[in-house]
């Protein structure tokens, strides 16, 4: 097996191949360091690359699978964790040289799960500055790079995760996601990007941007894999007290590719919006597949959607403003101008506007509750574009201009504003050969349905099988 | 958002005021802060801010 071959695998192939012993951790992370010395320079993947100590961490997984100390399908497999995850001891930058001395002295929840199933770390990832950023551009440490087309945006703000993963530098990635910024990169990326219900995975131990709107999430190639990933990760956490006390099932359980019966619901709105129509075009015909797998699909209607924009940029302007007022008082002369403004824009948020909002946020919940009551899913685009050329604002769409902020998040950020699990999985490509996401999202807490829906239309397909030409 | 007003809440919350940097933020602001104006028009009489459900059956209620 070649090195591309052998980056291309999956967790849960890799998994089997080192509990066998076919494969040893050592010769896959070596694979993957070479794969990432080749594509480095044109994908910018990375702001911190930790070779010796992936190797080291390899030679010991390699050590414990043949003492039989197996720690489960997880083991020895390459990680990427996007910067702002805490790692003790190694420095932690979210993006910008303003925190490039950061080094935290503990790892944070999701980093120590993730160490103690066995992954192998390979480095800190590249990421849209202080994560407030849907398109993966960075002028600190270099913009993203996306690998089906590397003058074209990653997405983001995890868009190191998007380029690592899509590419075969890493086999796992973890990302976070407040306006989209899981499902977003993984969309433009051609991967699975899953974002937990809010709760279920632990925030303690990472950047945080706004603190009711941030998800943990994983960006990989397969379905399968984001199961083993969320098995990993999700659980109460006494030092997450927004954390759920809700049991944590057997996610890989639910890949049974059976979705007879499960009503998935089509909000009409979501073709009210500015769509390309490559894209739309895509999107419905992998509705149609879900009718062809069994799922009964109906058109649905969500009014709040259109209203979803200010509601929830209320409230993450003013929360992300008062997380980061320190940094923006101190060194706002050394932030990057967009993500300044964005920061301090904030500050000019009435206290009345934001509990406004809040009590919208309640409305919009509810709201989402009662049109999740009799279907089981909603589904439509991840995103209403591919992948556009890296220093792009605004993108004219159906004789429209709109700023690529607001165009970017307007399918995923409802997702935040609600709390409830939702996924991206490829299905399809444009004419430019630019990956096209579609989105699944379900009630809290029953990301069982949510995987098992993306499973049964991610098997049906091969758009998880390509490979970026790079 | 009059300029005046930004450079007031800008020094009232300590933020740089750079007249340059006060002028592109005075634009930024009047770019964004009429489109979170829709929020006032919704119509949510007796509900109180919460937070997202912390349960299946806080999801279900």
């Amino acid at each position: 097996m070649n090195v591309e071959e052998l980056c291309y695998l999956s967790a849960g192939q890799l998994g089997q191949r080192i509990q066998s012993r076919e494969l040893s951790p050592v010769e896959i992370v070596k694979a993957h360091l070479e794969r990432i010395q080749s594509l480095e320079p044109r994908l910018n993947s990375f702001i911190t690359l930790l070779s010796d100590p992936a190797l080291a961490a390899a030679k010991e997984a390699e050590k414990e699978v043949q003492s039989n100390r197996y720690r489960g399908p997880l083991h020895g497999v390459p990680l990427g964790l996007k910067d702002l995850y805490y790692t003790r001891g190694i420095r932690t930058t979210s993006g910008t040289r303003v925190l490039e001395d950061v080094i935290p002295d503990f790892d944070g929840t999701v980093t120590s799960k993730l160490k103690e199933a066995g992954t192998i770390l390979l480095g800190k990832l590249n990421l849209h500055p202080l994560a407030y950023g849907p398109t993966g551009e960075n002028p600190d440490y270099g913009d993203m790079h996306n690998p089906w087309n590397t003058e074209r945006i990653t997405g983001g703000s995890s868009g190191g995760c998007g380029s690592a993963a899509a590419s075969g530098q890493c086999t796992l990635t973890m990302g976070t996601d407040t306006g989209g910024s899981v499902r977003i990169p993984a969309s433009l990326c051609g991967l699975v990007g899953l974002k937990p219900t809010y709760g279920r995975v632990s925030r303690y131990g990472l950047t945080t941007l706004a603190w009711s709107q941030d998800h943990c999430g994983p960006m990989v190639r397969t379905v399968e894999d984001g199961a083993l990933v969320l098995n990993g990760i999700a659980g109460l956490d006494p030092y997450d007290p927004t954390s759920a006390d809700v049991p944590v099932p057997d996610y890989s359980k639910a890949l049974t590719g059976d979705i007879r019966g499960v009503r998935v619901g089509v909000p009409k709105e979501y073709f009210e919006v500015p769509i390309d129509l490559q894209v739309k075009e895509a999107v419905l015909k992998a509705i149609e597949r879900l009718g062809e797998l069994g799922a009964v699909v109906s058109e649905v209607s969500w009014p709040l959607f259109h209203d979803c924009m200010p509601i929830a940029s209320t409230i993450q302007m003013s929360e992300a403003a008062a997380c980061h007022s320190q940094l923006i008082r101190e060194h706002g002369r050394r932030l990057w101008s967009p993500v300044r403004l964005r920061l301090e824009a904030g500050f000019f948020i009435l206290a009345t506007d934001f509990l406004q909002a809040q009590r919208a946020r309640t409305l919009f919940c509810r709201q989402s509750l009662d049109l999740l009551r009799d279907i089981d899913l909603l589904a439509g685009p991840t995103l209403p574009v591919t992948a556009f050329r890296i220093g792009t604002s605004k993108i004219t769409l159906g004789g429209k201009e709109v700023g690529v902020i607001a165009l970017l998040t307007q399918y995923t950020r409802p997702f935040n504003l609600n709390g409830f699990p939702a996924i991206t999985v490829p299905c399809g490509f444009s004419e430019e050969g630019l990956p096209i996401g579609l989105q699944l999202a379900g009630r809290p807490f029953d990301e069982e349905t949510v995987l098992r829906a993306a499973y049964a239309y991610e098997q049906s397909t091969d758009w998880h099988l390509r490979r970026p030409p790079i | 958002m009059t300029k005046q007003i930004c450079s007031s809440i800008a020094r009232a919350k300590g933020l740089d005021r750079d007249p340059i940097h006060l002028e592109e933020l005075h634009r930024y602001l009047e770019s964004v802060l009429p489109g979170l104006k829709r929020v006032e028009e919704l119509e949510f009489t007796d509900l109180e801010p919460t937070l997202p459900p912390r349960s299946r059956e806080e999801g279900q209620r």
